[in-house]
Protein backbone atom coordinates (compact mmCIF):
# COMPACT_ATOMS: atom_id res chain seq x y z
CA UNK A 1 0.00 0.00 0.00
CA UNK A 2 2.88 2.35 0.83
CA UNK A 3 4.37 1.74 -2.59
CA UNK A 4 1.05 2.56 -4.32
CA UNK A 5 0.85 5.73 -2.22
CA UNK A 6 4.38 6.73 -3.27
CA UNK A 7 3.48 6.14 -6.91
CA UNK A 8 0.29 8.19 -6.46
CA UNK A 9 2.23 11.12 -4.98
CA UNK A 10 4.76 10.86 -7.80
CA UNK A 11 1.89 10.80 -10.32
CA UNK A 12 0.41 14.01 -8.85
CA UNK A 13 3.83 15.63 -8.98
CA UNK A 14 4.29 14.56 -12.58
CA UNK A 15 0.85 15.82 -13.60
CA UNK A 16 1.38 19.19 -11.92
CA UNK A 17 4.60 19.57 -13.89
CA UNK A 18 2.87 18.95 -17.20
CA UNK A 19 2.55 22.38 -18.73
CA UNK A 20 0.10 21.10 -21.31
CA UNK A 21 -2.24 19.82 -18.60
CA UNK A 22 -2.07 23.04 -16.58
CA UNK A 23 -2.70 25.01 -19.78
CA UNK A 24 -5.63 22.73 -20.65
CA UNK A 25 -7.12 23.16 -17.17
CA UNK A 26 -6.78 26.95 -17.29
CA UNK A 27 -8.06 27.19 -20.86
CA UNK A 28 -11.14 25.03 -20.18
CA UNK A 29 -11.88 26.98 -17.02
CA UNK A 30 -11.27 30.29 -18.81
CA UNK A 31 -13.43 29.26 -21.77
CA UNK A 32 -16.22 28.16 -19.43
CA UNK A 33 -16.21 31.48 -17.62
CA UNK A 34 -15.69 33.47 -20.84
CA UNK A 35 -18.48 31.69 -22.70
CA UNK A 36 -20.85 32.15 -19.78
CA UNK A 37 -20.01 35.86 -19.49
CA UNK A 38 -20.64 36.30 -23.20
CA UNK A 39 -23.93 34.49 -22.84
CA UNK A 40 -24.76 36.67 -19.86
CA UNK A 41 -24.22 39.84 -21.92
CA UNK A 42 -26.34 38.44 -24.78
CA UNK A 43 -29.14 37.51 -22.40
CA UNK A 44 -29.03 40.95 -20.77
CA UNK A 45 -29.29 42.52 -24.22
CA UNK A 46 -32.17 40.23 -25.21
CA UNK A 47 -33.92 40.92 -21.93
CA UNK A 48 -33.58 44.65 -22.57
CA UNK A 49 -34.98 44.29 -26.09
CA UNK A 50 -37.89 42.18 -24.90
CA UNK A 51 -38.71 44.56 -22.00
CA UNK A 52 -38.72 47.44 -24.50
CA UNK A 53 -41.00 45.43 -26.77
CA UNK A 54 -43.42 44.81 -23.90
CA UNK A 55 -43.40 48.49 -22.96
CA UNK A 56 -43.89 49.70 -26.56
CA UNK A 57 -46.65 47.19 -27.26
CA UNK A 58 -48.41 47.65 -23.92
CA UNK A 59 -52.14 47.55 -24.50
CA UNK A 60 -51.70 45.66 -27.75
CA UNK A 61 -50.50 42.45 -26.03
CA UNK A 62 -52.69 40.21 -23.95
CA UNK A 63 -51.83 39.53 -20.31
CA UNK A 64 -51.06 35.89 -21.22
CA UNK A 65 -48.57 36.96 -23.91
CA UNK A 66 -46.79 39.32 -21.51
CA UNK A 67 -46.67 36.57 -18.86
CA UNK A 68 -45.18 34.16 -21.36
CA UNK A 69 -42.43 36.62 -22.29
CA UNK A 70 -41.70 37.34 -18.63
CA UNK A 71 -41.43 33.63 -17.73
CA UNK A 72 -39.11 33.23 -20.69
CA UNK A 73 -36.93 36.03 -19.30
CA UNK A 74 -36.94 34.37 -15.86
CA UNK A 75 -35.40 31.27 -17.45
CA UNK A 76 -32.29 33.29 -18.34
CA UNK A 77 -30.61 32.66 -14.96
CA UNK A 78 -30.89 28.85 -14.93
CA UNK A 79 -30.02 28.78 -18.63
CA UNK A 80 -26.82 30.65 -17.90
CA UNK A 81 -25.93 28.32 -15.05
CA UNK A 82 -26.80 25.30 -17.19
CA UNK A 83 -24.55 26.56 -19.99
CA UNK A 84 -21.74 27.15 -17.50
CA UNK A 85 -22.08 23.63 -16.14
CA UNK A 86 -22.31 22.07 -19.59
CA UNK A 87 -19.09 23.80 -20.64
CA UNK A 88 -17.38 22.82 -17.37
CA UNK A 89 -18.38 19.18 -17.89
CA UNK A 90 -17.05 19.19 -21.43
CA UNK A 91 -13.77 20.73 -20.29
CA UNK A 92 -13.61 18.31 -17.36
CA UNK A 93 -13.88 15.36 -19.70
CA UNK A 94 -10.97 16.67 -21.81
CA UNK A 95 -8.85 17.18 -18.68
CA UNK A 96 -9.73 13.72 -17.33
CA UNK A 97 -8.90 12.06 -20.63
CA UNK A 98 -5.57 13.86 -20.86
CA UNK A 99 -4.67 12.88 -17.29
CA UNK A 100 -5.74 9.24 -17.50
CA UNK A 101 -4.63 8.47 -21.05
CA UNK A 102 -1.10 9.76 -20.41
CA UNK A 103 -0.57 8.72 -16.76
CA UNK A 104 0.74 5.22 -17.58
CA UNK A 105 1.28 5.32 -21.32
CA UNK A 106 3.40 8.47 -20.95
CA UNK A 107 5.74 6.63 -18.61
CA UNK A 108 5.91 3.68 -21.00
CA UNK A 109 6.76 5.95 -23.93
CA UNK A 110 9.38 7.95 -22.01
CA UNK A 111 10.93 4.82 -20.49
CA UNK A 112 10.74 6.01 -16.87
CA UNK A 113 8.48 3.04 -16.10
CA UNK A 114 11.40 0.65 -16.63
CA UNK A 115 13.36 2.13 -13.75
CA UNK A 116 10.33 2.00 -11.42
CA UNK A 117 9.33 -1.54 -12.39
CA UNK A 118 12.92 -2.71 -11.90
CA UNK A 119 12.42 -1.80 -8.24
CA UNK A 120 10.37 -4.05 -5.94
CA UNK A 121 7.15 -2.56 -7.28
CA UNK A 122 4.43 -4.83 -8.60
CA UNK A 123 2.49 -3.85 -11.68
CA UNK A 124 -0.73 -3.74 -9.65
CA UNK A 125 0.83 -1.28 -7.20
CA UNK A 126 2.09 0.85 -10.07
CA UNK A 127 -1.25 1.03 -11.88
CA UNK A 128 -3.31 1.59 -8.72
CA UNK A 129 -0.90 4.31 -7.62
CA UNK A 130 -1.17 6.04 -10.99
CA UNK A 131 -4.97 5.79 -10.92
CA UNK A 132 -5.19 7.19 -7.38
CA UNK A 133 -2.89 10.08 -8.35
CA UNK A 134 -5.05 10.83 -11.40
CA UNK A 135 -8.26 10.68 -9.32
CA UNK A 136 -6.86 13.16 -6.79
CA UNK A 137 -5.93 15.63 -9.54
CA UNK A 138 -9.40 15.22 -11.11
CA UNK A 139 -11.00 15.78 -7.71
CA UNK A 140 -8.97 18.97 -7.27
CA UNK A 141 -10.06 20.14 -10.73
CA UNK A 142 -13.73 19.44 -9.86
CA UNK A 143 -13.31 21.43 -6.64
CA UNK A 144 -11.91 24.29 -8.72
CA UNK A 145 -14.95 24.11 -11.01
CA UNK A 146 -17.21 24.03 -7.95
CA UNK A 147 -15.55 27.18 -6.62
CA UNK A 148 -15.94 28.79 -10.05
CA UNK A 149 -19.68 27.91 -10.10
CA UNK A 150 -20.15 29.47 -6.66
CA UNK A 151 -18.25 32.59 -7.72
CA UNK A 152 -20.18 32.78 -11.00
CA UNK A 153 -23.55 32.34 -9.26
CA UNK A 154 -22.77 35.13 -6.83
CA UNK A 155 -21.27 37.44 -9.44
CA UNK A 156 -24.38 37.16 -11.63
CA UNK A 157 -26.82 37.13 -8.75
CA UNK A 158 -28.28 33.81 -9.89
CA UNK A 159 -30.48 31.43 -7.93
CA UNK A 160 -28.66 28.10 -7.68
CA UNK A 161 -31.04 25.17 -7.20
CA UNK A 162 -30.08 21.79 -5.71
CA UNK A 163 -29.05 20.51 -9.12
CA UNK A 164 -26.44 23.28 -9.34
CA UNK A 165 -25.26 22.48 -5.81
CA UNK A 166 -24.62 18.86 -6.71
CA UNK A 167 -23.23 19.65 -10.15
CA UNK A 168 -19.48 19.76 -9.25
CA UNK A 169 -19.63 16.40 -7.45
CA UNK A 170 -21.56 14.82 -10.32
CA UNK A 171 -19.06 16.28 -12.72
CA UNK A 172 -16.32 14.55 -10.73
CA UNK A 173 -18.28 11.28 -10.92
CA UNK A 174 -18.58 11.68 -14.66
CA UNK A 175 -14.90 12.41 -15.25
CA UNK A 176 -14.02 9.50 -12.95
CA UNK A 177 -15.92 7.19 -15.30
CA UNK A 178 -14.55 8.82 -18.47
CA UNK A 179 -11.02 8.80 -17.05
CA UNK A 180 -11.11 5.15 -16.02
CA UNK A 181 -12.35 4.17 -19.49
CA UNK A 182 -9.54 6.29 -20.96
CA UNK A 183 -6.91 4.66 -18.76
CA UNK A 184 -8.05 1.16 -19.74
CA UNK A 185 -8.08 2.02 -23.44
CA UNK A 186 -4.65 3.70 -23.25
CA UNK A 187 -3.22 0.31 -22.25
CA UNK A 188 -4.68 -1.23 -25.37
CA UNK A 189 -4.24 1.40 -28.09
CA UNK A 190 -2.37 4.64 -28.76
CA UNK A 191 -3.19 7.19 -26.03
CA UNK A 192 -4.57 9.73 -28.50
CA UNK A 193 -6.91 7.17 -30.04
CA UNK A 194 -7.76 5.98 -26.53
CA UNK A 195 -8.79 9.52 -25.59
CA UNK A 196 -11.04 9.89 -28.63
CA UNK A 197 -12.52 6.39 -28.18
CA UNK A 198 -13.14 6.94 -24.46
CA UNK A 199 -14.86 10.26 -25.14
CA UNK A 200 -17.38 8.55 -27.42
CA UNK A 201 -17.61 5.26 -25.49
CA UNK A 202 -20.88 6.20 -23.85
CA UNK A 203 -24.13 4.25 -23.92
CA UNK A 204 -25.89 7.63 -24.08
CA UNK A 205 -24.91 7.87 -27.74
CA UNK A 206 -26.54 4.51 -28.54
CA UNK A 207 -29.99 2.99 -28.35
CA UNK A 208 -31.17 -0.34 -26.95
CA UNK A 209 -30.93 -2.67 -30.00
CA UNK A 210 -27.20 -2.02 -30.16
CA UNK A 211 -25.39 -4.55 -27.88
CA UNK A 212 -22.85 -1.86 -26.88
CA UNK A 213 -25.69 0.02 -25.25
CA UNK A 214 -25.76 -2.66 -22.54
CA UNK A 215 -21.97 -2.85 -22.14
CA UNK A 216 -20.75 0.73 -22.23
CA UNK A 217 -21.16 3.07 -19.28
CA UNK A 218 -23.46 6.03 -19.66
CA UNK A 219 -21.84 9.44 -19.21
CA UNK A 220 -25.11 11.33 -19.61
CA UNK A 221 -26.49 10.09 -16.30
CA UNK A 222 -24.32 12.69 -14.57
CA UNK A 223 -25.38 15.56 -16.77
CA UNK A 224 -27.70 17.72 -14.67
CA UNK A 225 -27.87 20.61 -17.14
CA UNK A 226 -31.54 19.80 -17.82
CA UNK A 227 -32.34 19.75 -14.11
CA UNK A 228 -30.61 23.11 -13.64
CA UNK A 229 -32.62 24.56 -16.53
CA UNK A 230 -35.98 23.25 -15.38
CA UNK A 231 -35.36 23.78 -11.69
CA UNK A 232 -35.91 20.07 -11.09
CA UNK A 233 -34.79 18.94 -7.63
CA UNK A 234 -32.09 16.29 -7.29
CA UNK A 235 -32.39 14.13 -4.18
CA UNK A 236 -29.38 13.16 -2.13
CA UNK A 237 -30.44 9.56 -2.79
CA UNK A 238 -30.01 10.14 -6.54
CA UNK A 239 -26.57 11.62 -5.95
CA UNK A 240 -25.57 8.61 -3.85
CA UNK A 241 -26.85 6.20 -6.50
CA UNK A 242 -24.96 8.04 -9.22
CA UNK A 243 -21.83 8.03 -7.04
CA UNK A 244 -22.18 4.28 -6.53
CA UNK A 245 -22.63 3.82 -10.28
CA UNK A 246 -19.46 5.86 -11.00
CA UNK A 247 -17.41 3.94 -8.41
CA UNK A 248 -18.75 0.68 -9.82
CA UNK A 249 -17.82 1.51 -13.40
CA UNK A 250 -14.40 2.85 -12.35
CA UNK A 251 -13.73 -0.33 -10.34
CA UNK A 252 -14.67 -2.56 -13.30
CA UNK A 253 -12.49 -0.52 -15.64
CA UNK A 254 -9.58 -0.71 -13.21
CA UNK A 255 -9.94 -4.48 -12.81
CA UNK A 256 -9.81 -4.83 -16.59
CA UNK A 257 -6.85 -2.43 -16.71
CA UNK A 258 -4.99 -4.44 -14.04
CA UNK A 259 -5.64 -7.65 -15.94
CA UNK A 260 -4.29 -6.09 -19.13
CA UNK A 261 -1.34 -4.34 -17.49
CA UNK A 262 -0.05 -7.50 -15.80
CA UNK A 263 0.86 -8.98 -19.17
CA UNK A 264 1.54 -5.81 -21.12
CA UNK A 265 5.06 -5.40 -22.45
CA UNK A 266 6.68 -2.17 -21.30
CA UNK A 267 9.90 -2.13 -23.32
CA UNK B 1 25.02 -20.31 -6.57
CA UNK B 2 23.42 -19.10 -9.79
CA UNK B 3 22.18 -15.53 -9.59
CA UNK B 4 20.91 -15.53 -13.17
CA UNK B 5 19.82 -18.64 -14.96
CA UNK B 6 18.07 -18.83 -18.29
CA UNK B 7 16.74 -22.05 -19.75
CA UNK B 8 16.08 -22.10 -23.50
CA UNK B 9 14.97 -18.49 -23.17
CA UNK B 10 13.55 -17.15 -26.42
CA UNK B 11 11.74 -14.11 -27.70
CA UNK B 12 10.10 -13.70 -31.07
CA UNK B 13 8.39 -10.37 -31.67
CA UNK B 14 5.15 -9.90 -33.58
CA UNK B 15 5.98 -10.08 -37.25
CA UNK B 16 8.31 -13.01 -36.70
CA UNK B 17 11.52 -11.19 -35.75
CA UNK B 18 13.57 -13.56 -33.60
CA UNK B 19 15.31 -11.43 -30.98
CA UNK B 20 16.56 -14.26 -28.81
CA UNK B 21 16.83 -17.95 -29.52
CA UNK B 22 16.98 -20.67 -26.82
CA UNK B 23 19.48 -18.89 -24.59
CA UNK B 24 21.05 -21.01 -21.86
CA UNK B 25 23.06 -18.86 -19.51
CA UNK B 26 24.32 -19.04 -15.96
CA UNK B 27 25.79 -16.17 -14.02
CA UNK B 28 27.26 -17.08 -10.67
CA UNK B 29 27.23 -15.03 -7.50
CA UNK B 30 30.10 -12.59 -7.15
CA UNK B 31 31.22 -12.53 -10.75
CA UNK B 32 31.32 -9.69 -13.23
CA UNK B 33 29.76 -11.01 -16.39
CA UNK B 34 30.14 -9.32 -19.77
CA UNK B 35 27.30 -9.84 -22.22
CA UNK B 36 28.65 -8.87 -25.62
CA UNK B 37 27.32 -8.61 -29.09
CA UNK B 38 26.88 -6.25 -32.00
CA UNK B 39 23.89 -3.89 -32.17
CA UNK B 40 20.64 -5.84 -32.36
CA UNK B 41 22.22 -9.04 -31.08
CA UNK B 42 19.56 -9.49 -28.38
CA UNK B 43 21.45 -8.17 -25.34
CA UNK B 44 18.83 -5.63 -24.28
CA UNK B 45 16.06 -8.12 -25.03
CA UNK B 46 17.69 -10.52 -22.57
CA UNK B 47 17.79 -7.85 -19.85
CA UNK B 48 14.16 -6.93 -20.54
CA UNK B 49 13.20 -10.58 -20.20
CA UNK B 50 15.14 -10.86 -16.94
CA UNK B 51 13.27 -7.86 -15.56
CA UNK B 52 9.87 -9.05 -16.82
CA UNK B 53 9.42 -5.99 -19.03
CA UNK B 54 8.63 -8.33 -21.89
CA UNK B 55 7.33 -11.90 -21.96
CA UNK B 56 9.38 -14.78 -23.30
CA UNK B 57 7.93 -16.78 -26.16
CA UNK B 58 9.85 -19.84 -24.97
CA UNK B 59 11.89 -20.99 -21.99
CA UNK B 60 12.21 -19.22 -18.68
CA UNK B 61 14.46 -16.96 -16.66
CA UNK B 62 15.30 -17.28 -12.98
CA UNK B 63 16.79 -14.65 -10.70
CA UNK B 64 18.13 -15.88 -7.35
CA UNK B 65 16.30 -19.11 -8.09
CA UNK B 66 12.91 -17.40 -8.42
CA UNK B 67 10.99 -16.76 -11.65
CA UNK B 68 11.86 -13.39 -13.18
CA UNK B 69 8.18 -12.44 -12.96
CA UNK B 70 8.38 -12.26 -9.15
CA UNK B 71 8.51 -8.67 -7.83
CA UNK B 72 10.25 -9.83 -4.65
CA UNK B 73 13.38 -10.89 -6.56
CA UNK B 74 13.75 -7.28 -7.69
CA UNK B 75 14.39 -6.22 -4.09
CA UNK B 76 17.95 -7.49 -4.67
CA UNK B 77 18.43 -6.02 -8.13
CA UNK B 78 19.74 -2.72 -9.45
CA UNK B 79 19.16 -1.79 -13.08
CA UNK B 80 20.61 0.84 -15.36
CA UNK B 81 18.86 0.97 -18.76
CA UNK B 82 20.60 1.77 -22.03
CA UNK B 83 19.03 5.19 -22.50
CA UNK B 84 18.33 6.46 -19.03
CA UNK B 85 15.08 8.39 -18.74
CA UNK B 86 14.48 10.00 -15.35
CA UNK B 87 11.69 12.21 -14.02
CA UNK B 88 13.02 15.70 -14.70
CA UNK B 89 10.82 17.42 -12.11
CA UNK B 90 12.83 16.02 -9.18
CA UNK B 91 16.15 17.28 -7.96
CA UNK B 92 18.92 14.72 -8.10
CA UNK B 93 18.62 14.24 -4.33
CA UNK B 94 14.82 14.05 -4.42
CA UNK B 95 14.83 11.45 -7.18
CA UNK B 96 17.25 9.17 -5.34
CA UNK B 97 15.20 9.63 -2.17
CA UNK B 98 12.04 8.59 -4.07
CA UNK B 99 13.73 5.46 -5.45
CA UNK B 100 15.15 4.68 -1.99
CA UNK B 101 11.60 4.77 -0.61
CA UNK B 102 10.45 2.40 -3.37
CA UNK B 103 13.33 0.13 -2.37
CA UNK B 104 12.10 0.30 1.23
CA UNK B 105 15.41 1.67 2.49
CA UNK B 106 14.98 2.41 6.20
CA UNK B 107 14.09 6.05 6.84
CA UNK B 108 17.05 6.55 9.19
CA UNK B 109 19.53 5.33 6.54
CA UNK B 110 18.00 7.10 3.54
CA UNK B 111 19.59 10.58 3.68
CA UNK B 112 23.06 9.13 4.29
CA UNK B 113 22.64 6.53 1.51
CA UNK B 114 21.49 9.21 -0.95
CA UNK B 115 24.34 11.56 -0.02
CA UNK B 116 26.91 8.76 -0.27
CA UNK B 117 25.75 7.68 -3.69
CA UNK B 118 25.63 11.21 -5.07
CA UNK B 119 29.18 11.64 -3.83
CA UNK B 120 30.21 8.29 -5.30
CA UNK B 121 29.00 9.21 -8.80
CA UNK B 122 30.37 12.76 -8.53
CA UNK B 123 27.04 14.60 -8.41
CA UNK B 124 27.22 16.00 -4.89
CA UNK B 125 27.44 19.58 -6.19
CA UNK B 126 24.43 19.15 -8.48
CA UNK B 127 22.25 17.32 -5.96
CA UNK B 128 19.84 20.24 -5.47
CA UNK B 129 19.44 20.96 -9.19
CA UNK B 130 16.50 19.65 -11.15
CA UNK B 131 17.26 16.54 -13.18
CA UNK B 132 15.83 18.29 -16.27
CA UNK B 133 18.86 20.62 -16.10
CA UNK B 134 21.38 17.75 -16.06
CA UNK B 135 23.57 16.90 -19.04
CA UNK B 136 23.36 13.43 -20.58
CA UNK B 137 26.49 12.36 -18.75
CA UNK B 138 25.08 13.57 -15.43
CA UNK B 139 21.81 11.71 -16.08
CA UNK B 140 23.86 8.57 -16.78
CA UNK B 141 25.72 9.01 -13.49
CA UNK B 142 22.45 9.56 -11.64
CA UNK B 143 21.10 6.48 -13.40
CA UNK B 144 24.00 4.47 -12.00
CA UNK B 145 23.33 5.91 -8.53
CA UNK B 146 19.65 4.90 -8.64
CA UNK B 147 20.70 1.40 -9.68
CA UNK B 148 22.82 1.19 -6.53
CA UNK B 149 20.28 2.75 -4.14
CA UNK B 150 18.91 -0.54 -2.82
CA UNK B 151 22.41 -1.96 -2.19
CA UNK B 152 21.64 -4.68 -4.77
CA UNK B 153 23.22 -8.12 -4.89
CA UNK B 154 22.85 -8.13 -8.66
CA UNK B 155 23.45 -5.15 -10.89
CA UNK B 156 22.15 -5.24 -14.47
CA UNK B 157 23.85 -2.60 -16.61
CA UNK B 158 22.80 -2.03 -20.22
CA UNK B 159 25.45 -0.10 -22.15
CA UNK B 160 26.44 1.73 -18.96
CA UNK B 161 29.10 4.05 -20.36
CA UNK B 162 27.27 5.32 -23.44
CA UNK B 163 27.24 9.00 -22.45
CA UNK B 164 30.18 9.02 -20.05
CA UNK B 165 33.38 10.95 -20.68
CA UNK B 166 36.75 9.24 -20.02
CA UNK B 167 36.67 10.40 -16.41
CA UNK B 168 33.19 9.00 -15.98
CA UNK B 169 34.28 5.71 -17.56
CA UNK B 170 37.14 5.44 -15.12
CA UNK B 171 34.79 6.15 -12.19
CA UNK B 172 32.41 3.53 -13.55
CA UNK B 173 35.20 0.95 -13.75
CA UNK B 174 36.22 1.73 -10.17
CA UNK B 175 32.63 1.33 -8.96
CA UNK B 176 32.29 -2.05 -10.70
CA UNK B 177 35.58 -3.24 -9.23
CA UNK B 178 34.40 -2.03 -5.79
CA UNK B 179 31.18 -3.99 -6.18
CA UNK B 180 33.13 -7.04 -7.28
CA UNK B 181 35.36 -6.85 -4.23
CA UNK B 182 32.21 -6.55 -2.12
CA UNK B 183 30.95 -9.85 -3.52
CA UNK B 184 28.23 -8.35 -5.71
CA UNK B 185 27.27 -9.79 -9.09
CA UNK B 186 27.45 -7.45 -12.06
CA UNK B 187 25.94 -8.22 -15.47
CA UNK B 188 27.17 -5.78 -18.12
CA UNK B 189 25.71 -5.56 -21.62
CA UNK B 190 28.08 -3.70 -23.85
CA UNK B 191 29.82 -3.50 -27.15
CA UNK B 192 32.66 -1.42 -25.74
CA UNK B 193 35.07 -4.33 -25.46
CA UNK B 194 37.85 -2.53 -23.63
CA UNK B 195 35.59 -1.66 -20.71
CA UNK B 196 34.35 -5.25 -20.45
CA UNK B 197 37.84 -6.72 -20.76
CA UNK B 198 39.12 -4.64 -17.87
CA UNK B 199 36.49 -5.74 -15.35
CA UNK B 200 34.79 -8.98 -16.42
CA UNK B 201 35.48 -12.48 -15.14
CA UNK B 202 33.42 -14.20 -17.76
CA UNK B 203 31.84 -13.15 -21.03
CA UNK B 204 29.19 -14.41 -23.42
CA UNK B 205 29.00 -13.34 -27.04
CA UNK B 206 25.65 -13.11 -28.72
CA UNK B 207 24.79 -12.55 -32.35
CA UNK B 208 21.33 -12.46 -33.91
CA UNK B 209 19.86 -13.81 -30.70
CA UNK B 210 22.13 -16.87 -30.71
CA UNK B 211 24.82 -17.47 -28.09
CA UNK B 212 28.08 -17.84 -30.03
CA UNK B 213 30.59 -18.33 -27.23
CA UNK B 214 30.83 -18.04 -23.48
CA UNK B 215 33.45 -18.59 -20.81
CA UNK B 216 36.30 -16.89 -19.02
CA UNK B 217 38.64 -14.75 -21.09
CA UNK B 218 41.27 -17.41 -20.49
CA UNK B 219 39.04 -20.15 -21.83
CA UNK B 220 38.00 -18.19 -24.87
CA UNK B 221 41.40 -16.98 -25.96
CA UNK B 222 42.95 -19.52 -28.26
CA UNK B 223 46.70 -19.42 -28.67
CA UNK B 224 47.09 -17.81 -32.05
CA UNK B 225 50.81 -18.39 -32.30
CA UNK B 226 53.73 -19.18 -30.05
CA UNK B 227 57.45 -18.73 -29.69
CA UNK B 228 59.55 -21.71 -28.58
CA UNK B 229 62.99 -21.07 -27.14
CA UNK B 230 65.14 -24.19 -27.46
CA UNK B 231 68.79 -25.09 -26.86
CA UNK B 232 71.05 -27.91 -27.95
CA UNK B 233 70.01 -27.84 -31.58
CA UNK B 234 72.24 -29.71 -34.00
CA UNK B 235 72.48 -29.14 -37.76
CA UNK B 236 69.92 -31.79 -38.62
CA UNK B 237 67.46 -30.30 -36.14
CA UNK B 238 67.95 -26.85 -37.65
CA UNK B 239 67.41 -28.28 -41.14
CA UNK B 240 64.29 -30.18 -40.05
CA UNK B 241 62.79 -27.08 -38.36
CA UNK B 242 63.64 -24.92 -41.37
CA UNK B 243 61.69 -27.38 -43.50
CA UNK B 244 58.53 -26.66 -41.46
CA UNK B 245 56.43 -23.50 -41.63
CA UNK B 246 58.10 -22.16 -38.48
CA UNK B 247 60.59 -19.31 -38.48
CA UNK B 248 63.88 -19.97 -36.76
CA UNK B 249 66.27 -17.35 -35.36
CA UNK B 250 69.54 -18.40 -33.77
CA UNK B 251 70.52 -16.42 -30.68
CA UNK B 252 73.87 -17.81 -29.54
CA UNK B 253 73.40 -21.28 -28.06
CA UNK B 254 69.62 -20.89 -28.18
CA UNK B 255 67.13 -20.68 -31.00
CA UNK B 256 63.84 -18.78 -31.05
CA UNK B 257 61.28 -20.63 -33.15
CA UNK B 258 58.14 -18.70 -34.04
CA UNK B 259 55.16 -20.92 -34.82
CA UNK B 260 52.17 -19.48 -36.67
CA UNK B 261 49.61 -21.78 -35.12
CA UNK B 262 49.13 -24.81 -32.91
CA UNK B 263 49.67 -27.26 -35.77
CA UNK B 264 53.10 -25.84 -36.65
CA UNK B 265 53.98 -25.74 -32.95
CA UNK B 266 53.22 -29.46 -32.57
CA UNK B 267 55.31 -30.26 -35.64
CA UNK B 268 58.27 -28.29 -34.24
CA UNK B 269 57.90 -29.90 -30.81
CA UNK B 270 58.07 -33.35 -32.46
CA UNK B 271 61.27 -32.39 -34.29
CA UNK B 272 62.84 -31.02 -31.11
CA UNK B 273 62.01 -34.18 -29.18
CA UNK B 274 63.29 -36.42 -32.03
CA UNK B 275 66.56 -34.47 -32.30
CA UNK B 276 67.15 -34.43 -28.54
CA UNK B 277 66.98 -30.64 -28.21
CA UNK B 278 65.80 -28.99 -25.01
CA UNK B 279 62.75 -26.74 -24.84
CA UNK B 280 63.61 -23.78 -22.58
CA UNK B 281 60.25 -21.98 -22.79
CA UNK B 282 57.07 -21.65 -24.83
CA UNK B 283 55.38 -18.26 -24.99
CA UNK B 284 51.87 -18.18 -26.37
CA UNK B 285 50.39 -15.10 -28.01
CA UNK B 286 46.94 -14.76 -26.46
CA UNK B 287 43.93 -13.32 -28.27
CA UNK B 288 42.55 -10.05 -27.02
CA UNK B 289 38.82 -9.79 -26.29
CA UNK B 290 38.47 -7.94 -29.57
CA UNK B 291 40.03 -10.90 -31.41
CA UNK B 292 37.72 -13.29 -29.57
CA UNK B 293 34.71 -11.12 -30.39
CA UNK B 294 35.61 -10.76 -34.05
CA UNK B 295 36.24 -14.46 -34.44
CA UNK B 296 32.91 -15.29 -32.74
CA UNK B 297 30.82 -12.83 -34.71
CA UNK B 298 30.22 -13.54 -38.36
CA UNK B 299 30.43 -10.22 -40.22
CA UNK B 300 28.23 -11.59 -43.03
CA UNK B 301 25.52 -12.37 -40.51
CA UNK B 302 24.25 -8.79 -40.35
CA UNK B 303 22.59 -7.88 -37.08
Amino acid sequence: MTVAFLIAVDCIRALLHKRLLIALMLVTLGLTVGFSMLLDRSLEFMQGVQEQAIESQEGEMSEAEIQEIRSGLDMAGPFLLGAFFWMAMFGGQLVALYICCTAVSGDIRSGTIRIVLAKPVSRDQFLLGKFCGAVIVMLAYSALIGAAIVAFTHANDLDANTAAHHAPWLMFCQILVVGSVGMLLSLLIHPLLAGVAAFFASASLLSSPNPLYFILPSYDRFNVTHSILTGEMIDLEDVLLLTAYAVDVAAIMMLLALWRFRTREVA
Amino acid sequence: MCVIRTEKLGKTYEGGTVALSALDLEVRAGEVFGFLGPNGAGKSTTIQLLLNFIRPTSGRALLFGKPATSASSRQRIGFLPESVSLNGYYTGWGLLDFYAKLHRVAEADRPRRVDDLLHRVGLQDASRRRVSQYSKGMVQRLGLAQALIGDPDLLLLDEPTTYLDPLGRRDFRDIVLDLKSGGKTVFICSHVLSEVESVCDRVAILQNGVLRRSGTLEELSQARGSTIVASGLNASAIAAISATAAHLTLQGAEAAITCRNAEVRREVEQVLVAEGARVESIERDKESLEDIFLSAVDPRDGS
